[in-house]
């Protein structure tokens, strides 16, 4: 803080306030003892220190100043840079999706195309639907990626409102019922009623819990359930939990799971952003986000969040 | 799903709203593309479709607009919004405004497919409901 404050009084300015004119006045009282033809030659070498000296404290001076400027500019361009790269990854991500829907369509028309017996009698016949095949795999991979980076660019300052958890977790059960009865997957709702409604940022929050419902969802194989419940715990924590009768996390899994790019999921089916997207938002809620796994049996995800307290307090 | 199904596909990138078509075909589904909103709603007032496949970022009329004329004008075709970009809060709002469902594209045919079955059987069910 000094140096801030010195730098603001201006360093020539304090430089000689501070070290030139009380040499000078110094110099000065030690020459009036001497002869007045010496007085002129050691006036001339006094100033010459002192210029010396004033010109040497600056440099130093305007090096330190130089530095921490530029530190502050690579503060500066690193958050432009991440600010950046946040607008750039939305902006790609929805110029891409429909040039990817595009491809993929193709690539499936020309599969139906090999269907009709396009490529009977060709030699490389095998290696044609391969190729194809690896370009409706890459589009999937591809369509995770992009649909997970417009959840990373929508990152925004959080709003705080007075929020219903019930419905809003209803709501995105909605959302993923349909293909949850599609894969013979039942939901159940265990709501609490009378709740409290949380202070929180609903659409923040949703993100969250659609998350962890199609997580769910998609833990299990070959049909069972998934129950969304809702409870207080004390006076002041509302509790979300999502447990599926999927095929569980191993201990060792367990210890990564929210770490950016780690999934369990089979090589191309998984960004490993989901959960961790999930505890970032969590954190800037003030919420917590925690585990419970068995595996072969299934996995409960609790998120808890502060019934009364504002994002950012 | 047979024939009896029609679908209507409206999104202003042509090629992929004719790749849909296509693709619907071969899956035996009788399909149509149209290139914006205000076709969409021209159509829809001389032709009947069971399922509507709509866009939501389309210059003139956007597909929330067009979801919202279309129910004005009494159109009783259960409407999918396939999008690009949206949102889950978009997702929520177009589910409010009279959507059926909603998915992200690129998304798969096979998903489609289901979901294109299901809404045509909630409009048989709601018809007959009706009538």
């Amino acid at each position: 803080m000094r140096s801030e404050r010195s730098y603001e009084l201006g360093p020539l300015t304090e430089l000689v306030l501070r070290y030139a004119l009380p040499g000078a006045v110094l110099i000065f009282c030690v020459l009036s003892h001497f002869a007045e033809a010496w007085q002129s030659v050691l006036m001339g070498l006094a100033l010459c220190l002192a210029v010396l000296v004033t010109a040497h404290t600056l440099t130093s001076k305007i090096r330190r100043i130089s530095l921490r400027k530029s530190e502050l500019d690579i503060q500066l361009i690193q958050s432009q840079k991440m600010a950046a790269i946040g607008v750039l990854s939305s902006g790609v991500a929805h110029e891409i999706n429909t040039p990817l829907a595009i491809i993929s369509q193709e690539a499936e028309l020309i599969q139906h195309a090999f269907g009709r017996g396009v490529l009977e009698g060709l030699k490389e016949a095998p290696e044609i639907k391969d190729s194809v095949a690896q370009i409706v795999l890459q589009v999937d991979h591809c369509r995770e990626i992009t649909h997970k980076l417009l959840s990373f660019a929508r990152k925004r300052e959080a709003i705080s409102q007075e929020t219903n958890i019930n419905g809003l977790i209803e709501d995105m059960v909605q959302l993923v019922e349909r293909e949850a009865k599609l894969n013979n997957i039942r939901i159940n709702r265990k709501y609490a009623q009378g709740l409290p409604p949380v202070v929180t940022d609903p659409s923040l929050l949703r993100q969250v819990v659609l998350n962890l419902l199609n997580n769910a969802v998609q833990a299990i194989q070959d049909g069972g359930e998934v129950t969304a419940s809702t409870g207080l715990e004390g006076q002041n924590i509302a509790v979300m939990k999502f447990t599926d009768t999927g095929c569980g996390i191993s201990k060792d899994d367990l210890a990564n799971i929210f770490n950016p790019f780690f999934t369990t999921k089979p090589p191309g089916k998984g960004t490993g952003l989901g959960l961790s997207i999930c505890l970032t938002i969590l954190e800037r809620l003030g919420g917590t986000v925690s585990v419970q796994s068995e595996p072969g049996k299934g996995t409960t995800f609790a998120v808890r969040l502060p019934v009364g307290r504002r994002v950012g307090q | 799903m047979t024939l009896e199904t029609s679908v209507l596909v409206v999104d202003d990138e042509e090629r992929f709203s004719s790749n849909m078509v296509k693709l619907l075909q071969v899956n035996k589904i009788k399909a149509k593309a149209v290139n914006s909103g205000e076709a969409a709603l021209k159509d829809v007032a001389e032709n009947q479709y069971d399922v509507i496949l709509l866009d939501v970022k389309m210059p003139g009329l956007t597909g929330t607009a067009t979801l919202k004329r279309l129910r004005e004008a009494g159109c009783s075709a259960k409407v999918i919004v396939l999008t690009g970009h949206a949102s889950v809060d978009d997702a929520v709002e177009l589910l409010n405004t009279g959507a059926y469902d909603y998915l992200l594209k690129p998304c798969k045919t096979e998903k489609l497919l289901k979901m294109i079955g299901m809404a045509h059987e909630q409009k048989m069910m709601e018809d007959k409901g009706v009538s």
